[in-house]
């Protein structure tokens, strides 16, 4: 097949020949829904007309009213369950002492270090 | 115990039945600290192991500080038989990686249950058969 040579200026024209061929026909689809007059379709029977404040109320406040809720219902779990542990932003929680002596204050004072023992230590 | 809000109350019961599994399971009585070890953290979790008393020679303690992000695992003279350094190490080793990602009660009662593992008496096979 024999390759066609297209100058740029008939490409120009034949997609400006499209746009206006596919708006034309968009058109045309939609002429019946234009036939009654802007702003006014049969057997319509619009009210008055939003005051400002009602403008207001349900084109601002509604809207962020739904906003805020969502952002509440995204951050109320974590917000209940309190502050977690986040590796590196330090500690703040009292010692927590499972299983160990009844008066650990005391206890502690007054023991002397095991000796003997083994284990591992660890770091992260 | 003093119950902090370190934990919440789920997260306390998790630790608390890991601990319960470890001495059901192994006989194996394990404490756990979680708090800042002042100074020389070694030399403080040793002193911690040392409070627990006449309890102390067959314990394990293992301490944790989030602050300063370091896991003390101390072990008893006679526990040590069970629990060698090698066992304690790998499950200082599970708690870590844990503790990087930000679960705190998840790595201590999934390193307590390791700890319970390794220190489970081998059933010897050949006592009981003539």
């Amino acid at each position: 097949m024999i390759a066609r040579t297209v100058s740029p200026g008939s490409a120009l024209r034949r997609a400006g020949l499209i746009a206006t061929a596919t708006s034309a026909l968009v058109l045309v689809a939609a002429l019946p829904a234009l036939a009654t007059g802007p702003g006014r379709d049969g057997g319509s029977e619009p009210g008055d007309g939003f005051s400002v404040l009602e403008t207001l109320f349900w084109f601002v406040g509604v809207p962020a009213a739904i906003f805020v809720g969502i952002a509440l219902l995204v951050t109320a779990p974590s917000m209940a369950r309190g502050p977690r542990y986040r590796p590196g932003l330090g500690w703040w929680a009292a010692p927590v002492w499972f299983n160990g002596p009844d008066d650990a204050d005391t206890a502690v004072r007054t023991a002397t270090a095991t000796t003997g023992g083994g284990g591992a230590s660890a770091r992260w | 115990m003093p119950a902090g809000d370190a934990f919440s109350a789920r997260q306390q019961e998790d630790v608390v039945r890991a601990i319960r599994l470890a001495r059901q399971q192994s006989d194996l009585p394990v404490s756990v600290y979680v708090g800042t070890l002042e100074g020389d953290s070694r030399a403080t979790a040793l002193q911690l192991h040392g409070a627990l008393g006449d309890r102390a020679a067959g314990s394990v303690l293992v301490a944790v500080d989030p602050g300063a992000r370091r896991v003390e695992i101390v072990t008893g003279p006679e526990v040590r038989r069970r629990l060698d350094d090698r066992a304690a190490g790998l499950a200082a080793m599970t708690m870590t990686s844990a503790f990087q990602a930000g679960d705190l009660s998840g790595g201590i009662a999934n390193g307590v249950l390791a700890l319970a593992e390794h220190a489970h008496a081998p059933r010897s096979l050949h006592t009981d058969t003539p």
